[in-house]
């Protein structure tokens, strides 16, 4: 049974209803439906060019969906901002690392925190006393980072600010994560310490994971959707997709994406 | 602490220096410098180069001539303690609109905005008798009075502007450790990455310049002071590329360096006619300026901390030899 149908309840985290996206002539994303239950670990697979960013970025907002529409915990979020589905819960990391290189990690994570809320006191500069750098010392603790907060982002080393990228993510309680590559660019010492921060995410937030490492995607996610040039082509647990005729055709046997 | 080992020896030089160093050369450097430093604060944590910062202080300026003492007969006097807010927060608002119209614009197309803002302003001053009195704008703008004499005289002119300046310089520092601060160099570095988070980026942008309005504004109220007077020709096309020229001798990336390359800009103003013929100023202002940019792009500040880097090291080194 597809998961689309088994999780197709009130309760999803996530969801999306024919979606689509279009570059002139061209579907990026095409007619995709699926849902995902709070909590869930749902890793997107797919070859390049499958489409798997680009559904991440209608998600987020990033890209308009040209066709479909999305829930986020039942509210339909199709056409809100990208800020407003941020403040509902909706988290990212992108594929290529994007970061405030002029600010320090402390100051990147304490902006993921605070925001600027709060009206005038927001010109005045940051207490040392202020729980909000407390918070950010602890998403530092829980991204791996802790030694490197008063190091500039631009100073860290891709795997760094890889973690970085988490630390961000997991600010001002997140509903919904979405990890883009998170191992992309990681040397093989570095993945099993990236595998260790995923498994150890709260485990009351649903995370949806594009990974192209095998390892890491079946090692932390309990289901998978595989995109294949913008549509959706399987989905299921780990070994349900790993015995589709389909997906094996795509990974072992030589079809290509754009 | 070093910004006292730099302030006291300057509260220091009225004892030392006459009137025309005080007048001429140093409060002069420290009122542009002031101007500059929004510039330079715009370019540094923004990462916008704005050429609009001589109208904001235009506007400030205009607005202590208009609501204020003048030999003009035009405008609307009020109490000073009314003028000067009024003044800032006129800047403070000309700014964060120019805010909102460039907020969408990088590298030269904000150039252009900011420029056409600036030039439009300009030409809008020398058109306009109602609020700006046309080509001749206003005389006579004398600073409050201070005894027996007014804040527009050299010594207390010179404090004024040191004070000033320190307490922009100082606006800068905080501001930028603020959350609001944090989230101007965010938009900088990856705007994109700014909304991911939630941060609209709008209101960074538009408080940045409404900021550096406040900073420019206040340099503006001090130059009106200064020459008693403030016209079209204080905010055309030439004080607009003088502050650009102070912005980068003295380096973008340090708020002290718009006064390190105002004083350099002055002295050169004032002594070039003991160098060169008073007319090739700007020749002779144009090679400091390609002899900076090439010797040390990023500013005098830069080259001089550096420099201070490198003794330190060398005296380290040879203490433990």
């Amino acid at each position: 049974m597809p998961l689309s149908d088994a999780h197709n309840t009130t309760a999803n985290a996530l969801e999306t209803q024919g979606i689509g996206k279009r570059f002139g002539g061209f579907w990026a994303v095409k007619d995709v439906t699926f849902s995902v239950k709070p909590g869930e670990r749902r890793a997107i697979l797919g070859p390049n060019g499958a489409g798997k960013t680009s559904l991440f970025n209608i998600l987020t907002g990033d890209y308009k969906a040209s066709a479909g529409s999305i829930r986020l915990f039942g509210e339909d979020v199709t056409k809100q901002s990208i800020p407003k589905r941020i403040n509902r819960g909706l988290r990212r990391t992108y594929q290529h690392a994007y970061l405030f290189d002029g600010l320090s990690v402390r100051d990147t994570l304490f902006l993921a925190v605070a925001g600027i809320r709060g009206g005038w006191r927001q010109v005045l500069p940051v207490r040392l006393s202020d729980p909000r750098r407390a918070e950010a010392e602890r998403l530092a603790e829980v991204a791996g980072i802790t030694q490197f907060l008063d190091r500039m982002v631009s100073d860290l080393s891709h795997g760094q600010r890889r973690q970085l990228e988490i630390g961000i993510a997991l600010a001002e309680d997140p509903k919904v994560l979405l990890l883009d590559e998170p191992a992309a660019g990681l040397s093989p010492a570095e993945r099993p310490q990236l595998s260790k921060l995923l498994l150890s995410l709260p485990k009351e937030v649903t995370v949806i994971l594009i990974e192209h490492d095998m390892d890491i995607a079946f090692q932390t996610s309990e289901s998978v959707t595989v995109l294949f040039n913008g549509e959706l082509m399987a989905e299921g647990t780990p070994d349900e997709v790993m015995a589709d005729k389909d997906v094996h055709q795509i990974y072992v046997g030589g079809a290509h994406g754009h | 602490m070093k910004y006292l080992l730099i302030l006291i020896p300057m509260a220091l030089l009225p004892l030392v220096l006459n009137d025309f160093w005080l007048s001429q050369v140093l409060t002069r450097a420290l009122i542009m410098g002031t101007i500059a430093l929004s510039l330079s604060f715009l370019a540094t944590y923004l990462g916008v180069v704005s050429f609009a910062q001589v109208t904001l202080a235009g506007v400030a300026g205009y607005a202590i001539a208009y609501f204020g003492p003048n030999t003009v007969g035009v405008g609307v006097p009020l109490p000073l303690i009314v003028t000067i807010p009024l003044a800032l927060i006129l800047a403070m608002a000309a700014g964060a609109m120019m805010g909102y119209i460039a907020r969408r614009s990088r590298g030269i197309y904000a150039i252009m905005i900011t420029l056409a803002i600036g030039v439009a302003f300009f030409y809008f001053t020398r058109q306009n008798y109602v609020l700006f009195n046309g080509f001749t704008g206003f005389s006579g703008v004398i600073a409050p009075a201070l005894g027996e004499g007014n804040w527009g005289d050299p010594k207390p002119l010179y404090f004024l502007s040191l004070i000033v300046a320190a307490i922009c310089v100082g606006l800068v520092q905080g501001f930028v450790r603020s959350p609001l601060g944090l989230a101007v160099q965010a938009v900088r570095d990856a705007p994109g990455r700014l909304l991911a988070l939630g941060i609209p980026t709008t209101l960074p942008i538009v408080a940045a310049f409404a900021f550096s309005g406040l900073i420019a504004g206040s340099g503006g109220i001090l130059n009106v002071w200064f020459q008693e007077r403030v016209s079209s020709f204080s905010v055309g096309f030439g004080p607009i590329i003088d502050i650009l020229i102070i912005s980068v001798i003295g380096g973008l990336r340090h708020p002290t360096g718009a006064f390190v390359g105002a004083i350099v800009y002055v002295v050169l103003d004032i002594f070039a006619i003991d160098l060169i013929d008073r007319d090739r100023f700007n020749l002779l202002i144009g090679i400091v300026l390609l002899l900076i940019i090439v010797a040390a792009p990023n500013g005098l500040t830069q080259l001089i901390t550096d420099g201070a880097k490198k003794l330190r090291g060398g005296a380290a080194k040879s203490r433990t030899t």
